[in-house]
């Protein structure tokens, strides 16, 4: 039972920010794997302030948001300036490049040995609380997200998508646009960094790798880009098949590299199935 | 004098994969980002021919580059060519579940442990006060050789001509009977040769580890960026100038005072380009042009 409870807890965290990248990703078509940049930049901020400076916990929450609202205002510069490709081969060099930082400041973040002992609230010791907070705060990300669908951002997201020219042409500001859409995804990925570090207890940079970057991809790609119950279906789809993995019977030096062969062959089905409909081409009268 | 050696090794081995790169981009229009798993399998393959199988070191090296042609080549037919007719930005997420297939199969065949094609010591020589091996210099050369020979291939051939009339417009090209599919096949290839060559030059002259493949995909991605997109010899230039930055970082004791560690070494190089991106986005070579 405690088993599925975990499962649980993770897909809820993973609801805020694969819902932001979906956002920028899905929606705006912004080819764009800075996700777990954002959450690296936010995580560090909170947690390094918190437990290494002993900083008071609110204002680590404000130094975590301030990293990654700069990382998403960097990510919003590159997409104004640059072509979808480059801004894709760009964004993953941004990541790489504060993954070094983490991995190399040994004073300021413990390099690759993380920090550990992160504790839980008082309140949620206990894996059901933990789960009904993930839960709620997954639930308050699905609604906060359909509204957006339904609104003004989502249709000018959609049109700078389809042809950002004609777009601009009839009075959509493309740079509000994508600093407001950056903004909801870093809001998603320190939200998540809030809950899921202390879940764990520890905070690892190898959580932050190339792994997890292709999980966010793989799971806005196979529920359906822009689709808000499609990518939470899949988040949970995902996570089970991630975590069940572990059921079989494989060693140790053996699971890694079975789960990367099998997440890999799932997100070239999964685009191969979706290749209409991912980057849809442009429409013509 | 040894920054300099340093930044021409890391260099020549940047410029073969992003060269090949280049040509790609310029006539497919695609980004391949399981390049680096494809150079660490014409590596991998190499020492494998060489060390287990027990091949002479010449006939292990023609089996790696026929390895990575053959992969690349199905690369190109299983994760490309369905992709990138529909849209060009396919291919980079296909590219993608390519990279992590064959990283997991480099991880379950050959297992996380460096691996060196060359068990023995390397032949060191002392050239102009500078630290080098027989292989590095060898790596130089034959770096400088196989981009005079596609010089040549690109800009005294008919194949060349008909190379560079795909590369600036390929309905055009079509029009005039030039095979595009076929070229678009052999340039992908070509590329994936280049990337096999590379990975042999690093297993021969380092240690092949799966841990290298992103980092060499997003440096030769770099330069090919910041030479001006599909710019063969702008993605060659940038690639040494990166090299020669990363070992300039590192290698000079700043304001006197001290030293960048060397884990930066990446890091300094990828942010240094990132910023000269976000002022002159159509990189150093290329031409900003309006489009409507």
């Amino acid at each position: 039972m405690n088993y599925f409870l975990h499962i649980f807890i993770i897909s809820c965290i993973y609801i805020p920010p694969i819902l932001g990248f979906n956002l920028v990703f899905g929606r705006g078509k912004l080819l764009h794997f800075g996700q777990t940049a954002l959450g690296l930049a936010g995580a560090y901020g909170i947690w390094a302030s918190f437990m290494l400076f002993h900083f008071p916990f609110l204002l680590s929450l404000l130094i975590g948001a301030a990293c990654a609202l700069c990382m998403a205002l960097v990510l919003t510069w590159l997409s104004l300036r640059l072509d979808n490709d480059g801004l894709g081969v760009m964004s993953i060099a941004l990541h790489l490049a504060i993954l070094a930082v983490v991995l190399n400041s040994d004073r300021f973040t413990r390099g690759a040995l993380g920090i550990p002992g992160i504790p839980r609230p008082l309140l949620l010791q206990s894996l059901p609380a933990y789960a009904l907070l993930c839960a709620m705060i997954a639930v308050c990300w699905i609604i906060f997200m359909l509204i957006i669908e339904r609104g003004k951002l989502r249709r000018n997201l959609q049109a700078l998508a389809e042809n950002h020219w004609h777009a601009e042409a009839i009075g959509v500001n493309r740079r509000w646009v994508y600093t407001i859409a950056f903004l909801i995804s870093a809001l998603g990925a320190l939200t998540a960094n809030v809950i899921f570090v202390p879940y764990m207890a520890l905070l690892s940079p190898s959580d932050y790798g190339f792994p997890a970057m292709i999980l966010n991809v793989m799971m806005v790609v196979a529920g359906g880009p822009g689709r808000v119950w499609g990518v939470v279906c899949a988040i949970f789809l995902l996570m089970g098949l991630h975590e069940g993995l572990r059921f079989l019977s494989l060693p140790a030096e053996m699971l890694g590299p079975t789960r990367l062969l099998l997440f890999g062959t799932i997100l070239f089905i999964a685009v191969y199935f979706r290749r209409e409909t991912l980057f849809p081409p442009e429409r013509k009268v | 004098m040894q920054l300099f050696s340093n930044g021409l090794i890391a260099g020549s081995l940047a410029a073969l994969i992003a060269g090949g790169l280049a040509l790609v981009y310029g006539t497919l229009g695609v980004f391949n980002l399981a390049l680096g798993q494809m150079v660490l399998a014409g590596g991998y393959a190499t020492w494998w021919l060489h060390q287990n199988v027990g091949l002479s070191l010449p006939i292990s090296i023609v089996g790696g580059i026929a390895i990575g042609a053959a992969i690349s080549w199905m690369t190109f037919e299983i994760f490309i060519r369905p992709f990138y007719k529909r849209h060009r930005f396919l291919p980079l997420v296909t590219t993608i579940s390519l990279s992590m297939i064959l990283d997991a199969l480099i991880l379950l065949l050959f297992e996380e442990r460096p691996r060196s094609i060359l068990a023995s010591m390397k032949d060191m020589r002392i050239i102009l006060g500078a630290s080098i091996s027989t292989e590095q210099i060898m790596l130089i050369l034959i770096t400088c050789l196989l981009l005079a020979f596609f010089a040549f291939i690109l800009h005294c051939t008919a194949f060349g001509r008909k190379l560079r009339a795909v590369v600036q417009n390929d309905f055009a090209a079509m029009s005039l009977g030039i095979p595009v599919g076929t070229l678009h096949r052999l340039i992908f290839i070509g590329s994936g040769v280049l990337a096999a060559c590379a990975g042999i030059f690093i297993g021969i002259d380092q240690n092949l580890s799966p841990l290298l493949a992103f980092p060499l995909t997003i440096k030769a991605y770099a330069a090919v960026i910041a030479g001006g997109k599909g710019n063969f010899w702008g993605a060659v230039t940038c690639a040494y100038i990166i090299a020669f930055l990363e070992q300039l970082v590192v290698g000079i004791r700043w304001f006197g005072l001290f030293y960048i560690p060397a884990g930066y070494q990446d890091t300094v190089a990828l942010v240094f380009i990132i910023l000269f991106l976000l002022f002159k986005p159509a990189g150093l070579f290329g031409s900003q042009t309006r489009t409507a």
